[in-house]
């Protein structure tokens, strides 16, 4: 099909969905009227009988785990497709050493670069574990602050070089975060039924309403996701890094520095 | 608490992320073959022990409530699972195939360390929770899981046509995911709810509302776009031919059946009380499904690259199975399951011969294949029997299902759709056997410089023995042939009716008895018209091939792996049913 025919089609097609759509749209609740009655629910009752102040925390980790969990596991399926992939081509042998490509210059960083990120990254890993640990508390948790753990590893990258960054972080030790970071998620959701309590029941102790430690199970479900996300990231970072010093490539002249 | 039976059901799902979770943990130590024994004994735990549920649930439907969050005052707090016995069933033939499938693939994926049993474990517990789910939104999380295993599994060859293949699988199953997305977002504006059960009380009470009706039309193409219906098929062909056959076997014999499944659920149960919807599905799906079956049916006989073949006949099956749920009755639907599985033994043992001549023979070109096949006579035999099977020969499961899938269109006066039905599967079959004659008795003229494959050189690892990629096909096969009639005649009304959350009704009718073995004739007839039309005299040639040459590069040029092409295809599919809706 030309490009032409395509767009004309597809026009076409907006215009049988045109006004369909805009019946939708006029049946739909008007914006801001109402709070469904399934949010209205959770709201009065979870700081109540979770002792939990962040909303989101409750919903994603107590009453609706179970899609948590499928999407951890998502998370999972997606950096391990993109590993098997990316070495696939690049061949297993090699993720244990750094590979440099031949006639790269490697650009020794300037003091300022270091001692920048040397200050920075261990306060940004400070703050990823604040995110996770006040998962129950204020905005945040095991996702948002995995992410920003596997962040401040990429400081060392930038502060030490990428040798350094590969001889600090090593490829199994990720592999093994990620798989035991889910693991743990999915144990959480196991072990509750050993005292014959549901999946993923909540039945360890709640805590104080608004004290870090309040929440019971979701405060170990986010260790479990943060673990698994951080590990997760990491290795994405370290494979695209390998992908972009692929020996069997062509030289690139201007690409970014080592 | 939960009681015994229903305290099983977080199981299925649970030990194969188990397992897969601590396989990547453990990933660099794992030895040699442990991955796969791991892989095949979890696939068999998930089978056994989704059929003790299954068999537990026949008297009632078995329910359990996620984290012990159980409705109150009829409002649904948390996640629940809902199995009713042939969701069972559907979930254990499942977890059957992927164990027979990891044992097919014994040694395959060795390369990666484990890394492609883990995707495939997760693509198993998404289909099984898939299955089992009672919840919009939990619906949609297994679906894209499902996805996202399946993206990285078609590319794992990392040839071109891999790639590309891969891409548009991927392009067009996210477009499918944003559709669901948005269906499940209008659908929870208008109802507050999630729970099936919740939204369709809502739905019953709602009457005729657009809201329901546009949140339908989303979620609905998303699950065709799963299940491959014209015009949201193109990725499938793409995506089948080009991954490596076990996957191959996986996503033909249960993915693409699974989002039909996924409808019939939805249509039944969630959008069962809106009017607006039930007269617009008989018309929508049986219309749908008989196009796809024709369509899909001359598109399988016109390939030359069998995985092709075999994925194109995927399409026409999916076709079938889609009139079954639009004759809206338990007998219709009935065979649509029994359909399923019928579907997904056959053409799971098809994509394995397909694999064992990839491996074996380095080739998947049925011309260049010509006559290659010879040592390889057990495979030949499994072929012959599996195109059989295919076209409507009146022997074991799948042909259990066309026959109820026939007499349910039947009764309500649907010909055209028992006809189409018919020719699409007589058309697979025809290409299947053509196939099996020119590759393993040589049949057909010697092609000469046409032998040379204008596709890609293909092959895959042959470091198996033949036996151990022979016999999970052929236990596939006994098991489509070898199932007692009598145990799913006795049981399917009661399933059907409990799947549909309608009262139990008595015997189903079926198609008429002739019917198949029509099928079967035209299939052999067209088999052996694709083998020696050069020997034919030229008044029967020449009428065929003049008729049929235009439409045939019309529709060949219609496939012609753009992805804007497809997009815009799925634009018109989208519009279409959205026109069908508001029209009825």
């Amino acid at each position: 099909m030309s490009p032409r025919a395509r767009i004309a089609l597809l026009v076409l097609a907006g215009l049988v969905l045109l006004p369909g759509t805009g019946a939708v749209i006029a049946g739909l609740p008007p914006f801001g009227s109402t709070i469904a009655q399934y949010g209205e629910r959770i709201n009065a009752i979870t700081p109540q009988v979770r002792h939990v102040a962040n909303m989101v925390s409750a919903i994603n980790f107590d009453l609706r785990g179970l899609d948590t969990l499928g999407e951890e596991f998502m998370l999972l399926a997606a950096i391990t497709g993109t590993v098997v992939l990316l070495r696939g081509r690049r061949g297993e042998g090699n993720t244990e050493r750094a590979m440099r490509r031949p006639g790269r210059a490697v650009i020794p960083r300037s003091d300022t670069v270091v001692l920048v990120c040397r200050i920075a990254g261990p306060l940004t890993a400070l703050f990823g574990l604040y995110v996770v640990l006040h998962a129950t508390v204020t905005p945040g948790g095991g996702f948002q602050g995995g992410v920003i753990l596997a962040s401040a590893t990429l400081l060392i990258y930038l502060g030490e070089g990428y040798a350094g960054w590969r001889d600090t972080v090593r490829s199994h030790w990720l592999d093994a975060m990620e798989g035991g970071g889910a693991l743990l998620f999915t144990l959480c959701g196991l072990a509750p039924m050993l005292t014959g309590a549901a999946f993923m029941q909540n039945v360890l102790p709640l805590g104080t309403f608004r004290d870090v430690f309040s929440g019971g199970l979701m405060l170990v479900e986010n260790l479990g996701v943060a673990l698994a996300v951080t590990g997760g990231f990491t290795q994405l970072f370290l494979e695209f890094m390998e992908e972009t010093r692929a020996a069997d490539e062509p030289d690139e002249p201007g690409e970014e520095s080592a | 608490m939960t009681a015994f039976p229903a305290a099983l059901l977080p199981l299925p799902v649970a030990i194969p992320l188990v397992v897969c979770a601590a396989m990547l943990a453990t990933a660099h130590l794992l030895p040699g073959r442990l991955p796969d024994i791991l892989a095949t004994l979890t696939a068999l735990s998930v089978a056994i022990l989704c059929a003790v549920i299954a068999a537990r649930a026949a008297d009632s439907p078995l329910v359990y409530w996620f984290g012990g969050w159980e409705p109150r005052d009829g409002v649904h707090l948390g996640i629940g699972f809902s199995v009713d016995e042939a969701s069972g069933w559907i979930a254990a033939f499942i977890g059957l195939l992927y164990a027979l499938t990891f044992l097919f693939a014994w040694g395959f994926f060795d390369r990666t360390h484990g890394h492609f049993h883990i995707l495939m474990l997760l693509f198993l517990a998404a289909m099984v929770g898939f299955c089992f789910t009672r919840d919009m939104f939990n619906l949609f999380v297994w679906f894209e899981v499902m996805s996202v295993a399946a993206f990285a599994l078609t590319a794992y060859h990392l040839e071109e046509s891999a790639l590309a293949g891969a891409i548009n699988f991927t392009v067009i199953n996210s477009l499918a995911g944003f559709l669901m997305l948005g269906g499940i977002g209008l659908i929870y504006a208008q109802t507050g709810t999630l729970d099936f059960e919740g939204i369709a009380a809502a739905v019953a009470r709602g009457g005729r509302d657009p809201v329901v009706a546009g949140a339908f039309c989303l979620a609905a193409t998303a699950l065709m776009i799963k299940g491959a219906i014209v015009p949201f098929q193109f990725w499938l062909a793409d995506a089948h031919s080009v991954a490596p056959s076990p996957v191959s076997v996986i996503f033909s014999g249960s993915m693409v059946s699974l989002g039909l499944f996924g409808l019939a659920k939805v249509s039944a149960v969630v959008f069962a009380g809106s009017d607006q919807v039930q007269r617009t599905l008989p018309v929508l799906l049986i219309g749908m499904g008989s196009f796809t079956a024709l369509l899909g049916g001359w598109m399988a006989l016109l390939q030359r690259h069998l995985k092709r073949m075999l994925a194109f006949s995927t399409i026409s099956h999916a076709g079938i199975m889609l009139t079954g749920i639009g004759a809206l009755s338990a007998g219709g639907t009935g065979g649509m399951l029994i359909y399923v599985v019928g579907h997904g033994l056959v053409k799971g043992a098809l994509f394995m011969i397909a694999g064992i001549l990839l491996a074996t023979r380095a080739s998947i070109d049925e011309i260049a294949l010509r006559g290659l096949g010879r040592g390889l006579g057990p495979a030949g035999i499994a072929m012959a029997l599996a195109g059989l099977l295919l076209c409507g020969l009146p022997i074991g499961v799948l042909d259990q299902g066309t026959r109820l899938v026939q007499g349910a269109l039947t009764q309500q006066g649907h010909g055209f759709a028992v006809a189409a039905g018919a020719i699409g599967a007589a058309l697979t079959g025809a290409a299947v056997l053509r196939a099996s004659g020119r590759i393993f008795l040589g049949l057909g003229p010697d092609p000469g410089d046409e032998a040379g494959a204008p596709s890609q050189d293909e092959r895959e690892k042959a470091n198996r023995p033949l036996w151990l990629m022979l016999a999970p096909c052929c236990v596939l096969l006994a098991l489509d042939a070898g199932l007692p009639a009598s145990l799913i005649e006795h049981g399917i009304p009661r399933a059907a009716s409990a799947f549909m959350h309608r009262p139990a009704v008595g015997a189903f009718a079926e198609g008429p008895a002739w019917l198949p073995w029509a099928s079967v004739a035209a299939a052999l007839v067209g088999a052996g018209y694709g083998l020696f039309r050069k020997r034919l005299p030229a008044a029967v040639v020449r009428p065929v091939s003049v008729t049929q040459s235009a439409p045939t590069r019309a529709l060949e040029l219609l496939h012609s792996g753009l992805i804007g092409d497809y997009a815009a295809w799925l634009a018109v599919g989208v519009a279409a049913i959205a026109a069908v809706l508001t029209l009825v």
